[in-house]
Order: structure tokens, then C-alpha cells, then sequence
């Protein structure tokens, strides 16, 4: 088993993930003051959005719910105990888990998800299969025992009269730059052309002469690369072992639904939810937090069954 | 006249069938199209015409036959290799990505940005207001407008064979005419082939050199452009 060569427990207590969402705010001594509340909430949102990005990024093109999404966070998270493990710079960990986790994804829809795409339901059943064998194949390889990971950056930061987490901080701005790199990739790219072509309507797209598998096989790759790349950036928050990744699943899968294929929709539904989840987290209770994302997604879907999408 | 080994033909058919699932919609079916022709196929709807059409394009597949460009066999070549090695479609049905703008409608039909501007040029050639209206959704488009932007998107890379389904439906005369004086100079200007799926009899007749009448999926009759033609066609077209 590889065990890293600090195996310490980042400054931040590492929340243990509860029914649906982890409750990922920060617990601290004494009363938040507004200033940590509304910068727990935004961060709280830039994790949720980045956890679910690599999940709205497969189901907006392909129409595919993804449901491996909590097996490709753990083996990015795995990627920073093999980099902690080997001794290397942490940072590493990042572009180790994106390669790792889209080649992987590659042959993921090669080989299962390619042929069930006229069959939604059962691509649900096969890539919940292989979250499972995924999960299986990490614990023989690594075990079941938790794992500890060097922290990217620790320390606080001095925010508006506030001494605030900088890795929470670093979050919010990983995911603006993720939720901005994803925009560039769509509105700014061939690629996100021929993208948002296909999810418009594909059969014209294919009659012009788009290699729709092709963009299929990118986008996929694409999208669990991020997603092992969120794994990476959970570790300082979340402890690491071979079914962590389900924790996160339903909550993703529940702001996915809401958001629909639009980022920004993500985006939205992240800051709704990550602050009602931190102030029921806050204010009553971390085990009720933990179910709020869930909760409030299925009441919006009650009302509304395009959610956020309008947005 | 019409045998699929003809010689000088851009497109020939030799008894193809499709259709969807089990129910057969191309029956048989042979017909040749010379190099450099505007060909119309018409018929009542229902009678095979953009099955015909996507099945030449490998949008649906042929069950039997032989299918034949510039005399190489195109049966199992893929929608995106026929684009590629020359051949345009203009579409009926969803024909537009109407929340995409004309600009990214139009860049959809070229393989690299590279080649985006001399492309645009040559459709500004033959439907100007375009130039102006680019960053425009193609949804707010006029109805003749978004036929002219279709067309147009089809010409973007100055394909030998065009196929053309059902262009006219529902537009005033002016547009039609615009229309036809595009495909005319497109067949004399370029040596462009052209088959032409057509409901609109004028139109066809004025811009076709050749026309068939295709009947459940067959070929009901067939002629060359002249007097008699109108008055063969609608008999045919008779409900």
C-alpha cells in the first residue's frame, strides 16, 4: 500500500462524508462571523461546482448520467496518494489525475458507453457497474484503510477582516477557472461548436459531415479528466479511501439535474444550494446540511422539472 | 439513357433498396445523374424522396444495390467521408441550428477556421444580406431567409454534388428566383451536379436539365426537361 510520505491530516478537519452531500464547511471554535459565513458559502459553492462539472460536462453533451462520476473522484484522489507516495510536488497530483482520468475515461466509452448511448437507462446500470469495479479494483490495489494526503496549500489568508482557509480560497479560484475554462472550450472552440451542435441536434450535425464519435470520445475524456482533477483538489478537505467518491455521487447527480447542460445554471444551483447547506450546517445541524443539496433539488425538480436550466 | 453504368456520371444508382426498421421505402431503385446536371426528383409526399437522399449521404443505410460517385462505391462510406470528398446537402426536416448564429451555422460546414472566410465569400456571392447579418441567431431569420442560409451552408465548400431536399416549400417567387439563379450559376460557373428533391413544379422545370417522378420508392417515370414534361409530371402528381 503506498502511504505518503506526510501522511498528517491537513489544518482543516477532514469532514466525514454524510448521506448525500459531505458537508465540507469549515468547523471552526467560535461563532462565524457574517464574513466566514458568506465566504464559507461561496467556497462551499466552488467545491460542489467543482465536484459536479466533469458529471454536467458528460450528461450536457452526451446525455449521459455518468453514474462512475464518484469512482473517477476517487481515483483522482488516488492520484495525490501515488504522488504523495512517490515523494513528488503535490501540484503534481493535478495533471496526473486529469491525464489518468480521461485516458481511462477514453477507453471507458470505447468500450461500454459507446454502444448504450440509444439506451440511457442501461448506460445508468453499466456505469454504476463499473463506479463498483473501479471502487473494487482501488481497494485491492491500495485497501481499505484511510488515506492521507500532503495538503496543496495550507495556512490561512487574511479576507476582508476575516483569517479564512487559503485552500478554500484556492478552490473558489480553481473553479472560476475551471467554469471559465469550460465556457472558453464551448463558446470559444471548434470543438465546443460542434459540441453544442450535437446537443442541439445531431442527426444535422452528422448530415454536415461532424465525426459525432469522435466528439463524443473527446467530450467523455474531457469530462473525467475534470472529474479526477476535482478528486485531487477533495483531498485537503475529505479523507481519501476507495468509496469516497459515492458520497459525492448523489449530490453531484442532484445538481446536474437541476442545472440541466448550462454551467451557469450549475453555477447558480451550487451557490444555492452550498449556502443553504452551510447555513442549515451552521445554524442546526451538519447532519441535516448534509442532506440539504438533495432535498432542495428535489423540491426545485417538484416545481419545475428543467430546474435551473432556464437560467 | 439511364443506366447506372452511363457513362460521364457523377452519381448512379443501381437497384437500391432502404427504408427504416422493417418497412422498406426505396424499392429497387436505378438512376443516373451526369456530371454538371441540376436533376429534379418528384413525387407526392411520402413516396421515398429524402429517404433517397439520406441514403445517398450514408444517413440511412442501403439494404441492396450499388451507389456509385465519380464511378467509386459509396454504400458504407460515412456521412462526414462524403462531405469530405465533395458532396453538399441542404436538408428539410430541422434544417437550421436555429440557436447557433448564421456565422457558426455557416463554420459548422468547413473542417478548419482556416478556410472559414473564403468559404463565406463565395456564399456572400449569391445571398449578400448574409454579410451584414452574421452574428444574427438563424432562428430570427425569415422563413426564405433560413432557406437561403441552408442552401448557402451547403455551398461552403463548393462541393461537385449537391443534394437539395424540398429548397422551395413555402417561399414567395421572389426567394424561389433567388434561388434558382444560385443553382444555375453554381451548374455554369462550377460544373456543379445537382439533385434537386422538389414538390414545387415550376421551380423544378425552370432549373432542371432532367427530372424523374419517384412512386413508393420507384422510379415512375423519368424525362429530359421540355414542352411535354409539365403536363407528364402532373399526371403523375395527381391525387
Amino acid at each position: 500500500m503506498l502511504i505518503p510520505a506526510n501522511s498528517a491530516p491537513s489544518s482543516e478537519l477532514k469532514a466525514r462524508p454524510g448521506p448525500f452531500v459531505p458537508a465540507v464547511i469549515s468547523i471552526r471554535n467560535r461563532e462565524p462571523t457574517a464574513m466566514t459565513l458568506l465566504l464559507d458559502i461561496v467556497t462551499t459553492a466552488a467545491i460542489l461546482f467543482i465536484v459536479s462539472a466533469g458529471l454536467l460536462a458528460i450528461f450536457g453533451v452526451l446525455e449521459i448520467v455518468n453514474f462512475a462520476h464518484g469512482a473517477w473522484l476517487t481515483v483522482g484522489a488516488y492520484c495525490a496518494v501515488v504522488t504523495g507516495g512517490l515523494g513528488l510536488n503535490p501540484w503534481l497530483a493535478l495533471p496526473l489525475a486529469f491525464v489518468t482520468g480521461a485516458v481511462l475515461g477514453g477507453v471507458t466509452e470505447r468500450l461500454i458507453v459507446r454502444p448504450l448511448y440509444a439506451r440511457p437507462l442501461d448506460a445508468i446500470l453499466a456505469t454504476w457497474g463499473l463506479g463498483i469495479v473501479i471502487g473494487q479494483l482501488i481497494t485491492l490495489w491500495f485497501g481499505r484503510d484511510v488515506q492521507f494526503t500532503e495538503n496543496l496549500l495550507s495556512g490561512t489568508i487574511h479576507v476582508f477582516g476575516a483569517n479564512y482557509s487559503l485552500y478554500r480560497i484556492f478552490a473558489l479560484a480553481a473553479a472560476a477557472v475551471i467554469g471559465l475554462g469550460f465556457a472558453f472550450l464551448m463558446e470559444g472552440t471548434r470543438l465546443g461548436l460542434s459540441a453544442r451542435a450535437i446537443i442541439m441536434n445531431e442527426p444535422l450535425a452528422r448530415a454536415l459531415g461532424l465525426d459525432t464519435s469522435k466528439i463524443r470520445l473527446v467530450t467523455f475524456m474531457i469530462g473525467t479528466g475534470l472529474t479526477a482533477l476535482a478528486g485531487v483538489l477533495l483531498t485537503p478537505l475529505t479523507s481519501v479511501d476507495p468509496t469516497m467518491g459515492v458520497a459525492w455521487l448523489i449530490g453531484s447527480f442532484m445538481l446536474v439535474m437541476v442545472a440541466g447542460s448550462s454551467f451557469g445554471a450549475l453555477a447558480i444551483a451550487c451557490l444555492v444550494f452550498g449556502g443553504a447547506q452551510v447555513l442549515v450546517s451552521t445554524f442546526i445541524s451538519p447532519i441535516l446540511g448534509g442532506i440539504t443539496v438533495a432535498v432542495l433539488s428535489a423540491l426545485v425538480l417538484r416545481i419545475s422539472s428543467k430546474g435551473f436550466a432556464r437560467v | 439513357m439511364f443506366d447506372s453504368a452511363e457513362t460521364g456520371a457523377k452519381l448512379a444508382l443501381d437497384g437500391v433498396s432502404s427504408g427504416y426498421g422493417t418497412i422498406a421505402i426505396i424499392r429497387d431503385l436505378s438512376l443516373s445523374i451526369r456530371k454538371g446536371e441540376i436533376f429534379a426528383l418528384m413525387g407526392k409526399n411520402g413516396m421515398g424522396k429524402t429517404t433517397l437522399l439520406k441514403t445517398i449521404l450514408g444517413l440511412v443505410s442501403a439494404r441492396a444495390g450499388h451507389i456509385l460517385l465519380d464511378g467509386r462505391s459509396i454504400v458504407s462510406a460515412s456521412p462526414k467521408d462524403l462531405i469530405k470528398s465533395g458532396m453538399g446537402y441542404a436538408p428539410q426536416e430541422q434544417p437550421l441550428f436555429t440557436d447557433l448564429s448564421i456565422r457558426d451555422n455557416l463554420r459548422l460546414a468547413v473542417p478548419s477556421d482556416r478556410t472559414l472566410e473564403a468559404a463565406l465569400e463565395h456564399v456572400f456571392g449569391h445571398f449578400p444580406f448574409l454579410r451584414d447579418r452574421l452574428g444574427q441567431k438563424a432562428g430570427t431569420l425569415s422563413g426564405g431567409e433560413q432557406k437561403m442560409l441552408i442552401l448557402s451552408r451547403a455551398l461552403m465548400l463548393k462541393p461537385d454534388l449537391i443534394l437539395i431536399d424540398e429548397i422551395s416549400e413555402g417561399l414567395q417567387p421572389t426567394v424561389i428566383a433567388q434561388i434558382a439563379k444560385a443553382l444555375k450559376a453554381e451548374q455554369s460557373e462550377r460544373g456543379t451536379t445537382i439533385l434537386l428533391v422538389e414538390q414545387n413544379l415550376n421551380f423544378a422545370l425552370e432549373v432542371a436539365d432532367r427530372w424523374a417522378v419517384l412512386k413508393l420508392g420507384e422510379i415512375d417515370d423519368r424525362g429530359v426537361t421540355d414542352a411535354s414534361s409539365r403536363e407528364r409530371i402532373l399526371e403523375h402528381l395527381k391525387i
